[in-house]
């Protein structure tokens, strides 16, 4: 089953993703920070990365963005989705070192959001 | 030295008078003496000296007056030179910083808030300088508190809007999972469900607006224009419409010259702007209205306008509708969706295209809602026009 790594600060967004994603036919893991990513993906060997990461862009802690950065330093390459509370936010803002697969809006277009972790997880 | 001279002059000739005087005392003396017989040769001689002596005395006192009169002259001529420079150095003294004091406020008036004058000179033009520095520190620190309430707004717009994302995120994504299993739901809950769906959206519309026009305000409202062709988007933006009209039994149509040339626009923002337009005209008109979007080459640019033949917009509101949370017939408002900031976003954007729009209304026939684009100045691709066509 393809698993996919959701990390928001609010536990309402992260319920309403698992719901969402579950429905979808995801395996779902949560992290509230990109401290609990990262820590997450340290402890846990290399099968048992996340076929695909969906990540706060602003959390406490550590954001999305820091959290990637350090995955890319360590060489993991995990699809990653951004998602950002900017109403304008475009592929044009990704950091180009982070290989960020695409950005997404608050409120979340899931339709897109389920399209989008479609294609990049399948293989 | 004419006071020097002047003075020596009076001296010279008091004593040419009393010697004259004297002189004459002497030869009276003599004169008795001779008169009485008393004198003998050497008296009548004495006579005589005095008589040379006083030639002698004029003589001398005259070339004393010329030389007296010289020296005056040239004294007069040293003061005169004397306070003219004295002069032309006060002149100079009090020309130097009002000079300065007109080049600073001029500098002041054009927006540099850092102008000042150097502090000098006399009196009077040292206090003018000083008040004019004061008044300039006073400017600049009030221009400076109105600059930081400006950006403490636009921040605080910025983050209120992105803070509420979150809980609107929720509130429309647990809406929309309820809407996911709508068969096990009443025909109620369903209208009930849409009804927060349609209020999520509302919000999600007015915190764009509202960012958009926080950036505007500070100016970081950018757009990135592209050469783009104007009739795909005019079609794009119309099929967006299109279920809304059709809802309210309304006739969407659209006219466009052919042969349009390049326009250097976002095309998002067009679309934008294309869809507040168009959405005004179907919320403003009645049902079974008609609602056209035409386009045409009018003076080298281009003119997409929207007119519709709802009710019409009195005069006195025609002035203020591109002003932001004004909008058009509070009856008809109660109905209208609108968030009273899509014109004002849309001059603000088709401004930042190098555009202009306007608009034009006769309550009870209708309204034309219009913006012209500068002509891309890209050679024209696909949109070319038949006579550059057939020429190539």
């Amino acid at each position: 089953m393809t698993r996919v790594l959701v990390a928001d600060d609010s536990e309402t967004i992260l319920l309403l993703m698992r719901t969402r994603l579950e429905l979808a036919g995801y395996e779902v893991e949560t992290a509230a920070d990109g401290q609990e990513v990262t820590d997450l993906l340290h402890e846990g060997e290399a099968g048992r990365l996340p076929d695909l990461l969906l990540l706060d862009a602003m959390m406490p802690r550590k954001s999305g963005i820091d959290a990637l950065r350090e995955l890319r330093a360590a060489g993991v390459d995990t699809p990653a989705l951004i998602i950002s509370a900017h109403q304008d936010a475009t592929d044009a803002d990704a950091p180009t070192d982070l290989e960020v697969s695409g950005y997404l809006t608050k409120p979340i277009d899931f339709e897109r959001l389920l399209d989008s972790i479609a294609e990049l997880t399948r293989n | 030295m004419a006071v020097i001279g002047v003075g020596r002059f009076i001296q010279q000739r008091q004593d040419f008078e009393d010697s004259i005087a004297r002189s004459y005392q002497v030869e009276m003396a003599a004169r008795v003496q001779v008169a009485h017989g008393t004198g003998g040769k050497a008296t009548r001689a004495a006579v005589t000296a005095q008589a040379n002596r006083r030639e002698e005395l004029r003589d001398q006192i005259s070339s004393d007056t010329r030389d007296t009169a010289i020296l005056v002259a040239a004294g007069l001529i040293a003061g005169l030179t004397g306070a003219l420079l004295l002069f032309s150095g006060l002149i100079a003294s009090m020309r130097r910083p009002l000079e300065e004091l007109v080049e600073a406020s001029g500098r002041l008036a054009g927006g540099d808030r850092s102008a000042r004058v150097e502090v000098g000179g006399l009196s009077e033009t040292a206090t003018l300088g000083a008040a004019f520095n004061e008044m300039a520190d006073e400017l600049e620190q009030e221009a400076s508190q109105r600059d930081q309430l400006d950006r403490l707004k636009d921040e605080f717009v910025l983050t209120a809007s992105h803070e509420l994302r979150s809980p609107l995120t929720s509130v429309q994504g647990f809406a929309e999972l309820l809407m996911l299993d709508r068969d096990s739901l009443t025909p109620k809950q369903v209208d009930t469900v849409e009804i927060i769906l349609d209020n999520c959206r509302h919000l999600v519309h007015l915190l764009n607006d509202l960012l958009d026009l926080a950036r505007s305000d500070a100016g970081r409202l950018a757009v990135t224009p592209r050469p783009t062709e104007v009739a795909p988007l005019i079609d794009d933006a119309v099929r967006t419409m299109r279920a809304q009209t059709e809802g309210a039994s309304q006739m969407l149509s659209e006219r466009i010259e052919p042969g349009l040339p390049l326009i250097d626009v976002e095309a998002d923002r067009i679309r934008q702007i294309l869809v507040n337009l168009i959405t005004n005209a179907h919320e403003y008109s009645p049902e079974g209205a008609s609602i056209q979007v035409a386009v045409r080459v009018v003076d080298a640019e281009v003119e997409i306008a929207v007119t519709d033949d709802g009710p019409g917009i009195p005069e006195n509101q025609l002035e203020h509708i591109f002003e932001r949370f004004t909008r058009g017939d509070a009856g008809l408002t109660q109905r209208v969706g609108g968030t009273g900031l899509g014109l004002a976003i849309s001059k603000s954007l088709v401004e930042l295209h190098g555009g202009t729009i306007g608009v034009e209304s006769t309550p009870g026939v209708g309204s034309t809602f219009s913006f012209r684009l500068p002509v891309s100045s890209r050679a024209p691709g696909a949109g070319a026009s038949p006579a550059i066509a057939e020429a190539s």
